[in-house]
């Protein structure tokens, strides 16, 4: 008798144990992103990534912050390709100040960002996101029309994350 | 602090790169406040208790002379404590080399309280009963707190059970500065003075805005608490030390002298690709001394340290000099980087009877700035202008008139048009500044290239401000007076120094330098 109550218990304990986290963790996510001005970017961002399933809301700030951290130095690289086959000395000056804002993105912002929430002083992560979506966006104005700016949609993911993660790191204050 | 004839600055350093991190305790010393040579780091991360950041402390002068410093680690889990540390010799005025107490940390986060809000604590005083008692900022929910533990040995601590005060909505309060001033007397007072003459600040730095704020009010030693004079602007929501750009801001008793004085951060307001190309970022404000304005009984005053004007070069004077409505006057004193700016304005009595008052509210940050014109301003200086004023960053005061007929000046730095630089700040700065019956407009401003730290009325309302000019810069830098009021003339009356470059050196690697430095 005792031997069949300990393994309903244990069953029970087991089962409990291994509940799916989804529909909390979903809602967390929801509430914070929508808190951002990109909801639906920051909710496809954080769901395609399984640690977003058991985050705090540090947690989902340090996953944003890896996304920016996936996409910006791929951007570099491509304008730096870029670079490399431009003639218009426009074209090239435009470029290489691209280079010089994504070189602060990546060098600067994002490891900023990711160590002041870890540490628990956000609001440096709040100023460098700030920051990451200013030099996307300057980058994008250094591109006047001609000539038109190839990587628009690029400058646009990198300057709309860094919003969510301003936002995500001000939730932390 | 002031120790053995030096002082003493500890500053949060990135020994790494210009933007925050890897954060560690950076030592210059000075004799005067305003010359400085740079000492090797005071601490770094190297224990399990302040790996992730060696951050802001105060240091507590002991009866017999001795310096404990209490300062925050961020532990290798990121759990922020607090630790002690005390100079390595004694006998050292420099004091380069500390030591951690071994058995840190001494202080770790109260149950309730989140364990990344904690940290800043503050100098000590002494209670009524002979105890060492400090604060250290946090927050419960969106309520700033200021929790309150009591030591004898600066190893042990009781915590009391209630906070110094609180106030709903204000967020975490980071450095938090708790220190008594006279009422009646021009001096600073030790941190431990309490007594029918002094009253009570309560300072603290709002994470969620990045602004400092004061409050004055009445301490009560026996429960370890402290009420504002006017809840009305209590701490966090009312007066700021400065409405510019200026943070982090912690004051010290400096014994040699008999004052207060406070020292803040004033940060960039460039781009983080413009701090990193240039190599650095952030500059400490010109030392200020406090003190309670008994004229008001509201406001502190904050005046740069008198040793600043041992930088005072070629004095330029200018007397009742007449500017009419809508006009720019040039100010001949040579390049006009670096200035000191002593000023008055009357403006025009009748204007300020005949003009009609409307309901209309004033605001600096809301305005159009120095171009937008109003009955009685704005008037005041541009500064670090180019001589087409493509260029400019005007520092004025605008009065308002309300329907009432009453008065309410306001005192205003305007960033819109300092740079052509797209990449900068360009807000417009300041707040109302109370100027009372018989009081004329006075203005002091210290430019210095990227800075600007402007004080009204004796320094009752302060503005700091960083520009990044890119024709306006060194020979080309000019000074004007103007008066943009569409009702109102005013008179000015100025005297504007050059300035001196201070000194400031590196760490000597040299023996016998140090040994006679040491023997001054």
């Amino acid at each position: 008798m005792t031997k069949i109550i300990s393994l309903v218990i244990f069953h029970a304990v087991f089962s409990f144990t291994f509940l799916p986290v989804t529909d909390s963790a979903t809602s967390l996510i929801e509430t914070t992103c929508k808190q951002t001005p990109f909801f639906n970017l920051c909710v496809s961002t954080l769901q395609s990534d399984p640690r977003s399933s058991t985050a705090d809301v540090a947690g989902l700030g340090h996953i944003i912050a890896d996304s920016i951290n996936g996409k910006a130095p791929a951007t570099l690289n491509q304008i730096k390709g870029l670079l490399k086959s431009a003639t218009d000395p426009n074209m090239q000056k435009a470029l290489q100040s691209c280079v010089d804002s994504y070189n602060t993105i990546v060098q600067a912002d994002i490891p900023v960002a990711f160590e002041a929430i870890t540490k628990g002083d956000p609001k440096f992560a709040v100023d460098s996101a700030a920051d990451a979506a200013n030099e996307a966006q300057d980058c994008e104005k250094s591109f006047a029309n001609p000539p038109k700016s190839p990587i628009s949609d690029s400058n646009k993911n990198v300057h709309d994350l860094s919003v969510v993660l301003e936002s995500i790191a001000s939730l932390l204050l | 602090m002031f120790y053995k004839g030096w002082y003493h600055f500890f500053y949060q350093y990135n020994p790494n790169a210009a933007v925050w991190g890897d954060i560690v305790w950076g030592h210059a010393v000075s004799k005067d406040l305003i010359h400085w040579l740079h000492l090797p780091l005071a601490m770094v991360a190297d224990q399990w208790y302040d790996k992730n950041g060696v951050w802001t402390g105060s240091a507590t002068f002991l009866p017999d002379g001795n310096i404990v410093m209490l300062y925050t680690g961020s532990t290798e889990e990121a759990v922020q404590v607090q630790n002690l540390a005390y100079p390595a010799d004694p006998s050292d005025p420099l004091l380069i080399h500390w030591v951690k107490y071994p058995g840190n940390p001494v202080l770790v986060p109260p149950p309730g309280i989140n364990k990344k809000d904690f940290r800043d604590p503050t100098t000590a005083w002494l209670t009524s009963e002979g105890k060492w008692r400090i604060t250290i900022g946090s927050k419960i929910n969106k309520t700033g707190i200021s929790l309150v533990y009591d030591t004898k040995d600066f190893i042990n601590y009781e915590k009391l059970d209630g906070v110094l005060h609180a106030v709903p909505g204000t967020g975490m309060w980071e450095c938090v500065d708790f220190f008594p001033v006279s009422k009646a007397q021009e001096n600073g007072l030790d941190t431990s003075v309490n007594g029918p003459g002094v009253k009570h600040v309560v300072k603290v730095s709002l994470d969620d805005d990045r602004h400092d704020y004061y409050a004055i009010g009445t301490y009560h030693d026996k429960n370890g608490t402290w009420i504002p004079d006017q809840p009305g602007i209590d701490v966090g929501i009312g007066l700021r030390y400065d409405y510019g750009v200026y943070y982090a801001a912690k004051t010290f008793y400096d014994q040699n002298k008999n004052r207060r004085v406070l020292w803040g951060w004033i940060g960039e307001s460039d781009s983080e690709a413009a701090d990193m190309q240039k190599g650095w970022a952030s500059v400490q404000s010109i030392p200020r001394t406090i003190l309670f304005d008994n004229k008001t009984g509201t406001h502190l005053l904050q005046w740069p340290v008198e040793e600043i004007e041992s930088l005072r070069l070629k004095i330029n004077e200018f007397n009742g000099v007449r500017i009419q409505t809508g006009s720019v006057i040039p100010l001949d004193v040579g390049p006009a980087t670096q200035l000191d700016v002593v000023a008055e304005f009357k403006i025009d009595k009748e204007a300020l009877e005949k003009t009609t008052g409307s309901n209309e509210t004033f605001s600096c940050s809301t305005s159009g700035g120095a171009a937008e014109r109003g009955a009685l301003g704005p008037f005041g200086l541009l500064v670090l202008a180019d001589d087409s004023l493509s260029e400019q960053t005007p520092v004025y005061f605008y009065i308002a008139k309300g329907s009432d007929g009453n008065l309410k000046t306001f005192f205003c730095n305007d960033q819109s048009r300092s740079s052509a630089a797209s990449d900068v700040n360009k807000q417009i700065y300041g707040s109302f500044v109370p100027v009372l019956k018989g009081e004329n407009l006075s203005l002091r401003i210290l430019v210095d290239h990227s800075i600007i730290e402007s004080f009204a009325q004796g320094g009752r309302t302060v503005i700091t401000s960083r520009v990044y000019p890119t024709k306006a810069i060194y020979g080309a830098a000019r000074v004007f007076l103007f008066n943009n009021a569409t009702d109102a003339s005013v008179t000015a009356t100025l005297k504007i120094w050059q300035m001196n470059s201070a000194f400031i050196r590196p760490y000597p690697n040299d023996e016998k330098f140090l040994k006679d430095l040491k023997q001054m």
